[in-house]
């Protein structure tokens, strides 16, 4: 019972979807998703929040109580949440509010801060990684720099075809790469959503057997 | 070789200050650059451009990305704000991240200082922070104004001015996907496979190169990369909807004055404004060239 209800379950669900995608009937397109479906995902949705929520607060609180490394931070961690609580809670988000303050005084410098870091370590790791030491390697190299200098002004000040051989650098040889990959994908999603169907895959039930 | 393994060996500190120096130096002095617009931000600027003063045509613009990553996609989604309230496209709003949600907020307010005649609900509409990309992206599909039900400032959508001869897809034919992931994948399978929305991406210029195949298969309309594609997107607005300085301080008018300028001569083709006070003949000798 308590593997072949869940199992049970995980089956009827998957084909119902099936038959959604492949049968455009009423019941399907219409009863089963606009009046049962969608209404039961809104429902669960503030349950998971609020999972979330609790979740993130335990861990906290647990990392204070047993004084694990970094500790200190949980408290910013908490008082950020109990702070934007308080404001989204009380004011609002519109135009002026103490959350929107925040927003464009705090969370908009400091995460835009975070992310623009990405560039350093991308042009440190680029430099390394693009060594001329093989042919294949050059070609790598050579793409790179074409699609970047053509990305950039000054790269039209060097040649104005640069941005069409960019262009046809990332049509076609990029774009044969990528479906490659997204076929890949597919498919290997594909058997993997049949595995689960047929219940021929069932580590998502737990457990070792 | 001896120069390639010493360029190998060079350390990161100097490499981190190369950058700085790239970033710095642009700030300090400005660099008055070309820009050259690309097919696909053209071929979406089209698509919008061709909703102008239409009641029964909108646009969908989803931001769905955090403060991060505004310094590239923010951008491109003020000049889309831009480009819809200055030719009254009707436009919707949307995020499926709590953080944002105010994004959305201060885009349109930036924009909106430049258009007091521009109403909520009635020439755009924000329906906020909506959950389950999915569910809202089939829902509307059959019907906008019950699948979101109340817009961000708790109004019920059915009743607002906006709506009118909006329903579903049908009317809000244009999905733009802002995001620094791949995240429009969702529009394309569900809005754009099923109900045959037009969908467009705004994306970081690091995921440029994963939405390439989509464009290329024609599921994607057109795409903004980037800086870049935020840049060509201002440009086409300036020279052709919004464009504003001490001498045309209400806005450019679209007319001879424009198509002299050297760098609007070949963009004329893009337009689909219809206001130009040129003669046909001059209009082919333009396009001609």
């Amino acid at each position: 019972m308590k593997k072949n209800i869940p199992l049970a379950i995980v089956m009827i669900g998957g084909l119902i979807w099936v038959l959604w995608v492949f049968i455009p009937h009423k019941i399907l397109s219409e009863d089963f998703m606009y009046k049962f479906y969608i209404p039961w995902v809104y429902v669960q949705f503030p349950f998971g929040v609020i999972l979330g929520v609790l979740s993130l607060i335990m861990m906290h609180k647990t990392k204070i109580q047993r004084k694990a490394p970094k500790w200190q931070y949980s408290f910013f961690a908490l008082g950020g949440i109990a702070i934007t609580c308080i404001a989204g809670f009380g004011w609002g988000n519109q135009n002026g509010s103490p959350m929107m303050w925040m927003f464009t005084n705090m969370q908009m410098p400091m995460s835009s801060t975070m992310f623009s870091l990405l560039a350093f370590y991308i042009a440190s790791a680029a430099y390394k990684a693009f060594r001329a030491r093989s042919p294949e390697a050059t070609v790598l190299l050579l793409a790179a720099v074409v699609v970047m200098m053509a990305q950039v002004p000054f790269g039209l000040k060097i040649s104005r075809h640069l941005p069409d051989i960019s262009q046809w650098i990332l049509d076609v040889p990029n774009n044969a790469a990528k479906r490659g990959i997204v076929f890949g994908l597919g498919l290997g999603g594909v058997a993997t959503s049949l595995k689960i169907l047929l219940g021929i895959e069932r580590s998502y039930l737990g457990g070792g057997d | 070789m001896k120069i390639f393994e010493v360029l190998q060996a060079l350390d990161r500190r100097y490499i981190y200050l190369v950058v700085a120096l790239a970033i710095i130096v642009p700030l300090m002095i400005p660099y008055n650059s070309d820009v050259v617009t690309t097919p696909p931000t053209e071929n979406l600027y089209q698509l919008i451009d061709s909703y102008a003063g239409r009641s029964d045509k909108a646009i969908l613009v989803s931001f769905n990305h955090d403060a991060a990553t505004m310094p590239e996609l923010f951008p491109m989604e003020v000049a889309i704000i831009r480009h819809c309230f200055e030719r009254k496209i009707k436009l919707f709003t949307v995020s499926f991240l709590a953080a944002g949600a105010p994004i959305i907020d201060y885009a349109i307010n930036s924009v909106k200082e430049e258009y007091p005649d521009i109403q909520s609900g009635v020439h755009y509409c924000n329906f906020g922070y909506k959950i389950m990309p999915m569910i809202t992206a089939l829902g509307m599909g059959d019907n906008i104004a019950t699948t979101i039900d109340t817009d961000a400032e708790g109004r019920k959508l059915a009743t607002l001015p906006i709506m009118k001869d909006i329903v579903n897809y049908n009317e809000m034919n244009l999905i733009i996907e802002t995001s620094g992931s791949t995240a429009g994948g969702v529009w394309i399978t569900y809005a754009r496979a099923k109900f045959g929305a037009n969908v467009a991406v705004g994306v970081t210029a690091v995921m440029a190169a994963d939405m390439y195949p989509y464009l290329q298969s024609g599921q994607l309309i057109g795409m903004l990369t980037g800086l870049k594609g935020a840049a060509e997107y201002e440009k086409l607005v300036d020279v052709f909807a919004a464009y504003r300085d001490d001498y045309f301080p209400t806005g450019r008018p679209f007319s001879k004055e424009i198509l002299r300028d050297e760098s609007v001569k070949k963009l004329i083709n893009i337009t689909t404004q219809t206001q130009a006070a040129f003669t046909p003949e001059e209009y082919n000798s333009i396009t001609d060239k």
